[in-house]
């Protein structure tokens, strides 16, 4: 049983939601991989996915910006609805959609090409003007705390990088084409600590200027980054439902189905 | 549903054990500690502030056992929720047992003296006071969060009883300023007691925190 989800609404105050999943059904072919998942974002605030392995956790961010498209044999049927447009339908451009909503993948996966090359590779393809260009890669490498660290090799290939440098290398890249959502698919789970803390730093930077969902294994990180927090599960027919959403504190802190305690205090999952 | 942290619900029922053992030792600290001082019984008052130093120990030993559960386990929702409340019910444990202490060192004193007048109100106290330590021990045993409120509604009681005793006493001392020895003595000993009840409600707000992980104040 999925539970009614919404971010708390405060009387009076003036809520902004960014993504709007509802009764979303997902099917890899005949597999149904969601079922009536149901999530409101709230603009500017760093929501987050937890569940176990499986549950349907990057199905359901990839519903946000249809990376899905990709897989071949898939079917989606609900609405996700950004600006009050469901992308979903037909009529949906995914390019601009995709644009409109960056992703951060779990692995760093720069092209083999130079750090300013990587960078500029949307605004490029957008067909932006040289100048504009050289200021967005600048921008976007300053928004991500790389700037110092490589503003002398620019041209130097981005896979002499480290793993971390290479990940906000990724992250300045999503950035460059002026997202309003970033999506990220366990974009620490390759890091080591000081990494790792370096990039959820940088998601509490940006959270004033996009709206972040990401999919998160570790829930210590979930709950030190996230403003919400959303719990996912599989159903008997091992499709993924949302079981709890809400402020981190509360679920972290109180959650209101049993099942939501017992995976993050570790019983199960 | 299965659990996977078997190892981890092993240290949590430790600590809770620690915790009720502790409980029953400060317990039997404030039972000796009046039972010295009505009975007039100096070895017993000895052997009280003598076994606060056992209460310490557990203390130390219980505070060390949460920490390192807390920095290896990292515990959240309700599992974070139970050690945070034993940390903060095993330190009121603490003070009560050195109420105890108190208690057990006005009781040489007083038998030392002549009794001031036959002790009524003040055993009735005690007695009011011992069988909340008691039942708080039993709610935190079955993290009863009702049982718990209706403990804490109790310590007025205890505070009837306590400024009954205040102004008996104070007679006292007004009435013949050599009672003023003995009588500031008792005082100070029903203030001991009157702060193991307020400790009480302590450890009572303790157990509902426990279950709705808001912090209340039931005083």
């Amino acid at each position: 049983m999925q539970t009614e989800v919404a971010p708390p609404a405060v009387p009076g105050s003036n809520i902004e939601i960014k993504l709007d999943a509802r009764k979303v059904n997902f099917f890899y072919g005949d597999f149904q991989a969601l079922h009536e998942a149901s999530l409101s974002v709230q603009a500017r605030k760093i929501t987050a996915l937890i569940g176990p392995s499986g549950c349907g956790k990057t199905t359901f961010l990839r519903m946000f910006n249809r990376m899905y498209d990709l897989v071949p044999g898939t079917r989606a049927t609900g609405e996700v609805l950004i600006d009050g447009h469901n992308v979903l339908s037909p009529d949906t451009d995914v390019i601009n959609l995709r644009r409109q909503v960056g992703m951060l993948f779990q692995r760093a996966n720069p092209f083999p090409k130079s750090i300013f090359d990587n960078v500029a590779y949307g605004p490029h393809m957008l067909g932006w003007s040289k100048q504009r260009i050289n200021e967005v890669v600048e921008e976007s490498l300053k928004d991500t705390g790389l700037w110092n660290e490589v503003k002398d090799r620019l041209g130097r290939s981005a896979l002499n990088l480290s793993g971390g440098q290479q990940q906000r290398l990724c992250l300045a890249r999503a950035l460059a084409v002026k997202p309003e959502v970033v999506l990220m698919d366990e974009p620490a789970s390759a890091l080591d600590p000081i990494a790792t803390l370096r990039i959820e730093e940088l998601m509490q930077e940006l959270k004033e200027r996009y709206t972040i969902v990401i999919v998160t294994h570790n829930m210590q990180q979930a709950a030190r980054a996230s403003d919400f927090t959303a719990f996912m599960l599989m159903n008997q027919k091992r499709a993924g439902e949302v079981i709890e959403y809400g402020p981190t504190d509360d679920i972290f802190n109180r959650p209101k189905d049993s099942r939501t305690e017992d995976y993050i205090t570790g019983r199960f999952g | 549903m299965a659990t996977t942290r078997t190892l981890f619900d092993q240290e949590l029922a430790e600590l809770k054990s620690g915790v009720v053992r502790m409980g029953s030792m400060v317990e039997q600290a404030i039972a000796d500690s009046m039972r010295a001082l009505v009975d007039r019984d100096n070895a017993l008052a000895k052997m009280v502030i003598a076994r606060d130093q056992d209460v310490n120990e557990l203390h130390r030993q219980l505070r060390e056992r949460a920490f390192m559960i807390m920095a290896t386990q990292q515990p959240v929702a309700r599992d974070l929720r139970l050690i945070v409340s034993f940390q903060h019910m095993v330190l009121e444990l603490e003070r009560m047992g050195d109420h105890a202490v108190g208690i057990a060192r006005a009781a040489v004193r007083l038998n030392d003296l002549p009794q001031l007048k036959p002790y009524v109100d003040l055993p009735k106290m005690a007695e009011l006071t011992e069988s909340q330590v008691h039942e708080i021990l039993g709610a935190v045993i079955e993290a009863d969060q009702d049982r718990a409120r209706a403990i804490a509604e109790r310590d007025d009681e205890v505070d009837v009883l306590y400024h009954k005793i205040w102004e008996e006493l104070v007679r006292f001392m007004v009435d013949d300023p050599t009672n003023v020895q003995r009588a500031a003595i008792l005082l100070f000993l029903a203030k001991d007691l009157e702060r193991i009840a307020d400790r009480v409600t302590n450890i009572a707000e303790d157990v509902v925190f426990l279950h709705t992980g808001r912090i209340v104040e039931l005083s």
